[in-house]
């Protein structure tokens, strides 16, 4: 902008626009809207644009003299921060940038896509199963009364005071209980997680290279390495071993995942009848499972099917856990979703 | 993506069996003699008299396990995909300058907003749907209903769950995922194999 140089510096600042500033041939483009003008002085100024200098100006550019006749030096223009390589804990002073900053050793760059099965839930499905789901509650009706689900003691002991209650009688693990479906509770797909076990890698540990490098390809995040629970001499399992593979896959990948699995593998599948309707753990969270010869079918392992021993290609299993908190309110997204199911229904 | 063979490097380490460099180098120097003979001599007998003197060297190589075979091109493939993946070969964090960083930090705290508000406005207008549907059970549930019912007999019929979370609680033909291009005929009905 040589010839705003000579202007003062309140001038420089009035909100022109640079094409009204210097030059006829650009004060000839005319912008349609005098928003089109507001918009291009919003642009940062570029030298690019700018005309020539003019052989004073060219003499009085001294940029080293300035730089010699200083007397401390600038601070420099790069950033000089480089965030820690390591966790060290949540109390250290010494703390990561959180994953949104570009800077963070974890960033990854924002969604680029919109899945399709997000888009259609958000904007059909999920008013649908609320209107679906809907219970009307009249105006002063007395509260639901919830049984009790720990167990108290029966005071006949004056050490019971303020003792801790009891868990359920037989089942160890308290079962959630099902909330109604209302607009702030509608069911959503949270999360999916795939894992392979492939009891042959104790023998040959390529299996499990196979598998990971599968799970890898279906989901595109690094499998962990599971290890076998129990002892069984005549399935050739040892606890402790390296026996599987699992990953799990959040958000926009989880359901770019199930649309996959939905479009492309379910109808591909000889004789498919659904998913079985009995699954799921009566927390809303369901699963189903793939054989070898379905894992073909998904289109990543398609591709490049040459690329895995034949032999060696595992099935996995694959949960699909939902903010549901029944297996009714699961069943009833995954419809929904466009995945049938046979058999007995259960809970 | 080309790989050099400096990339490999690391793979080695990953398999215990491999045999290490003292162990190949016994195996090697043999190596070339018992290949030739076995190529000139194709009867038993003539391997015979060897048979005795490679005994303890057998012993090496069975240490040496599975890494003196060729291994699987295959494998080998996928084991340079996870070498690329490997914590030693993630590139470091990129590093911005004042005005860039300040740039994209406006930027993302302007995606920020926008989902904010996009997420607001779904579940205002779920709350919406939820409230109107409130006041239409409520006018249901106290209006006499059609010819002779009697009071709520419309507010019975319409809250009716019958079914919905059994096997054909939603129809197949209601799972269309929405696209740029739908298809002409939303289901074909008559379609066979």
């Amino acid at each position: 902008m040589a010839s705003l140089r000579g202007l003062s510096r309140p001038a420089r600042s009035l909100p022109l626009s640079p094409l009204a500033r210097h030059t006829y041939t650009a004060g000839s483009i005319r912008c349609a809207s005098s928003q089109a003008g507001e918009a291009t002085s919003d642009l940062e100024q570029s030298t690019l644009n700018a005309s020539q200098l003019s052989p004073e100006e060219k003499k009085d550019f001294r940029p080293w003299k300035r730089a010699a006749d200083r007397k401390f030096g600038l601070p420099s223009g790069r950033y000089q921060y480089h965030p820690p390589k390591y966790e060290r804990g949540p109390l250290h002073p010494v703390q990561s940038p959180a994953s949104s900053d570009p800077i963070a050793r974890d960033f990854v760059p924002g969604p680029f896509n919109l899945p399709r099965l997000k888009q259609t839930y958000h904007s059909t499905i999920a008013s649908d199963l609320m209107t679906l789901a809907y219970m009307h509650v009249p105006p002063g009706t007395p509260g639901k009364e919830r049984p009790e689900r720990l167990r108290g003691w029966d005071g006949s002991s004056p050490y019971h005071k303020n003792r801790a209650l009891r868990g359920p009688r037989g089942n160890p693990v308290l079962p959630l209980v099902e909330r109604d479906v209302t607009f702030n509770n509608v069911p959503e797909i949270k999360e999916i997680t795939i894992s392979s076990y492939v009891p042959d890698a104790i023998q040959d540990a390529d299996h499990l290279l196979v598998a990971r490098s599968v799970l890898l390809a279906l989901t595109g995040t690094t499998p962990e390495i599971t290890r076998t629970k129990s002892n069984v001499v005549q399935w050739g399992i040892m606890r402790g071993k390296r026996a599987g593979v699992k990953t799990t896959v959040h958000g926009n990948a989880a359901y770019e995942f199930l649309d996959r699995c939905i479009h492309l593998v379910f109808p591909k599948i000889k004789d498919w009848k659904g998913i079985r309707a009995t699954t799921g753990d009566s927390g809303g969270n369901l699963s189903f499972g793939f054989n070898p010869d379905e894992m073909k079918l998904f289109p990543e392992v398609e591709i490049n099917y040459w690329m895995y021993p034949a032999k060696m290609l595992p099935g996995c299993r694959v949960f699909i856990k939902t903010t549901a908190t029944s297996d009714r309110q699961a069943r009833l997204l995954l419809q929904s979703l466009g995945i049938p199911f046979y058999g007995e229904v259960r809970n | 993506m080309s790989l050099s063979l400096s990339s490999f490097r690391g793979l080695a380490s990953r398999f215990p069996a491999r045999p290490t460099s003292v162990t190949a180098m016994a195996t090697t120097a043999a190596s070339p003699i018992t290949q030739c003979l076995r190529a000139l001599s194709t009867t038993a007998s003539a391997l015979a008299p060897l048979v005795p003197s490679k005994k303890p060297k057998k012993d090496t190589t069975k240490k040496a396990g599975r890494g003196a075979e060729v291994r699987d091109p295959k494998m080998i493939n996928m084991l340079s995909h996870f070498a690329v993946l490997s914590p030693k070969r993630i590139p470091p964090p990129l590093r911005m300058g004042r005005n860039r960083h300040l740039r994209h930090w406006t930027i993302h705290r302007a995606w920020l907003l926008f989902r904010r508000r996009e997420r607001e406005a779904r579940e205002r207008t779920l709350m919406r749907q939820y409230q109107s549907m409130n006041n239409a059970c409520e006018e249901l549930r106290l209006t006499a209903g059609p010819g002779t019912r009697d009071e709520g007999y419309l507010y019975r019929v319409a809250l009716e769950k019958k079914g919905i979370y059994g096997l054909y609680g939603v129809p197949i033909e209601y799972a269309r995922a929405q696209t740029d291009t739908p298809a002409k005929v939303a289901w074909d009905h008559d379609w066979k194999r």
